[in-house]
């Protein structure tokens, strides 16, 4: 039996078993994709101090710390069941069943979709999708086309397109209706984009940004918001403009774009008719906890981490002796963070296994590091996610009384 | 197929020399890159339709991309359901796409409800022969 | 204007989540099981966040903690070959 299943092959879950591993507990990781690295692999871009980013480079260097330690990594591998036995759990597989003292669901998060008439045509892809195809598989994924959703991880993908030479008309938001909820909001889209300003390299959004931060203030730029969009590396970002529909017989042949008021109002007549061959979807991501639910783990929902998260505390415990969370599926936060937790997961599992206190030190640390990574971080997906953590964590307390 | 790849990039840097691999994709050949997944090979190529709604027949394409909406799903060596977007390619592979299937149940039609498989037998040849 | 596809796996559209909401004046659950939103072959993963915001702006419904439509397992489709049948 293994004393320890990481289900997701991500920065959580590698940085688990190399924890693991160094102190020779018997581990598997597995993953569904056929590259181990998980969301790392698709990321690129520049931190403020001018560095690089490089997913590919930082998933193979875990990678390779990881294999050095002979750790087994099974890849092409889905996980559709964990099941509580007696003694251990078993973790359900396409290609059989593996027994363990614990596991570890590090299975990061999904793409919410924000739809919008024609999405389902081919050519329409959520933004992930994009950057997968463009930095893992360097493939362009069109000729040209449009960002729907105007947030930080769109912003970051659309750069990583034009990098790749591929060509954006521009990004806008997603036409109000009933399901695209804040995205379709230009208000409260600027209110998000406000605290990543200090990233822009438009010295105008810079500067401007220093002031947006009065909530009049923002609604005056929002009045004047300029119909042209403001441009950030040549593309425009339009907060005034909106796509209503994606038109096309077998696949993406264009977007209906409209103005829209502060409030995300149609303005009637507005309609403009663009040409692109793909259209990419950002409506934010959230939690992907649907492993933790056969197992009976409770969850809560946090709106600042994105959704419902199976309820855990900071040792990356879930009120379910020997099931442990680590990574995105705790909340959305950055790779960073997720690594970090997946140490301080690592180690929780080793004191369990170990039922001793010889690490006890060492998960205090990895903790530590954790909160410092969060404190650190240039770009949050949620200001507010401090609140939300702590709010799991006191449900945690509550829950194990 | 190199112009929908990105070759030079200013700071993955350049593409390696691959290995290209032959596969089939509805009885075409095509190649594509070891590494590749099915779904990256085809849009290399352009190729974006990956399957039919199997009721309304409609085309579908990756949406996802990374194994979780399902969208991508095709049949591969006469196994069903496979995503396009997890699976690498290797040569000689056979790849079909689902097709829109039969909705012999459906209250909305005019012809009698099959209730046996041989009635459905007819219902089918009798659509076929309207076509 | 087309229709607003919101399940993609069963073809729900919106105008059939908003009349069935609010004809029966229902759950999340409800909603799932009388329109199959969320029963398709992707599991709701891709759709469960929208079907949630239409439920809640019709019923204001609040998001509860438990997860809006269950999640039974298998999370992943799979073949009663691989589950352990005989050769198929």
């Amino acid at each position: 039996m293994k004393d320890v299943v990481i289900i997701g092959a991500g920065p959580a879950g590698l940085a688990a078993a190399t924890v693991c591993r160094q102190h020779d507990l018997d581990v598997t990781v597995i993953d569904e994709f056929s590259k181990s690295g998980g969301r790392l692999l698709g990321q690129l871009h520049e931190e403020p101090t001018g560095e690089w980013w490089n997913g590919i480079k930082e998933a193979t260097e875990m990678t390779e710390e990881a294999k050095a330690l002979h750790t087994d990594i099974r890849l092409g591998l889905s996980v559709h069941h964990i099941e509580k036995r007696a003694d251990s759990y078993a973790v359900h597989t396409n290609k059989g069943t593996i027994p363990a003292k614990t596991v570890l669901i590090a299975t990061g998060a999904a793409e919410s979709a924000a739809p919008i008439p024609g999405w389902t045509l081919p050519g329409v892809m959520s933004i992930g999708a994009a950057q997968v195809m463009t930095n893992v598989h360097r493939v362009k994924v069109g000729e040209k086309g449009i960002v729907v959703g105007v947030n930080v991880l769109s912003a970051a993908i659309a750069r990583e397109l034009q990098l790749a030479g591929v060509d954006l008309h521009s990004m806008a938001l997603p036409a109000m209706n009933v399901v695209s909820g804040d995205e379709a909001h230009p208000k409260k889209v600027m209110e998000k984009l406000v605290r990543i300003a200090h990233l822009a390299p438009s010295a105008f959004i810079k500067f401007g940004s220093k002031f947006a931060k009065a909530a009049f203030v923002r609604h005056i730029a929002l009045q004047f918001f300029p119909k042209s969009g403001v441009k950030m590396w040549d593309m425009p970002i339009h907060l005034r403009k909106a796509i209503k529909e994606i038109n096309g017989s077998d696949k993406v042949e264009s977007v209906t774009m409209v103005d829209v008021k502060p409030n995300g109002e149609i303005v009637p007549g507005s309609e403009e008719i663009i040409e692109v061959d793909f259209v990419c979807i950002a409506g934010g991501l959230y939690p992907l906890g649907e492993l933790a639910a056969p197992l009976g783990c409770p969850f809560v929902y946090q709106e600042e981490l994105g959704g419902h998260v199976p309820i855990h505390n900071e040792k990356m415990e879930t009120p379910l002796e020997g099931v442990y969370v680590a990574g995105n599926i705790t909340g959305i936060e950055s790779a960073k963070v997720a690594r970090e937790q997946g140490k301080v997961a690592g180690y929780s599992i080793l004191s369990y296994i170990k039922q001793d206190q010889a690490s006890q030190a060492e998960l205090a640390a990895a903790m530590e590091s954790v909160r410092e990574t969060r404190d650190q971080a240039t770009i949050q997906f949620h200001p507010h996610i401090q609140t939300g953590r702590q709010q799991v964590h006191e449900s945690f307390e509550k829950l194990t009384k | 197929m190199t112009e929908r790849r990105i070759i030079d990039h200013p700071v993955l840097g350049k593409l390696d020399e691959q290995k290209k691999v032959s596969f089939q994709f509805d009885g075409r050949t095509y190649e594509g890159y070891e590494g590749d997944t099915i779904a990256s090979a085809l849009l290399a190529h352009g190729i974006r339709t990956l399957r039919k709604h199997e009721e309304t027949g409609r085309p579908r394409g990756i949406y996802c991309n990374i194994g979780h909406c399902f969208e991508c799903r095709v049949t591969v060596d006469d196994i069903s359901n496979i995503r396009a977007c997890l699976t690498p390619i290797h040569n000689g592979m056979v790849v079909e796409t689902g097709q829109q299937l039969d909705t012999p149940l459906s209250p909305d039609q005019t012809e009698p409800i099959p209730r046996t498989y041989e009635e459905y037998e007819e219902w089918k040849e009798k659509k076929e022969q309207s076509k | 204007m087309q229709d607003l596809v919101i399940c993609r796996c069963e073809e729900v559209s919106l105008k059939e989540l908003e009349e069935t909401a609010e004809k029966f004046n229902c759950s999340a659950r409800e909603l799932k099981l009388r329109t199959r939103a969320g029963m398709g072959f992707c599991g709701g993963r891709t759709c469960r966040p929208a079907v949630d915001k239409v439920v809640h702006d019709i019923t204001g419904e609040a998001p509860s903690n438990d997860l809006p439509l269950k999640v039974q397992p298998p999370v992943r489709p799979i073949s009663l070959h691989d589950l352990g049948g005989s050769e198929s």
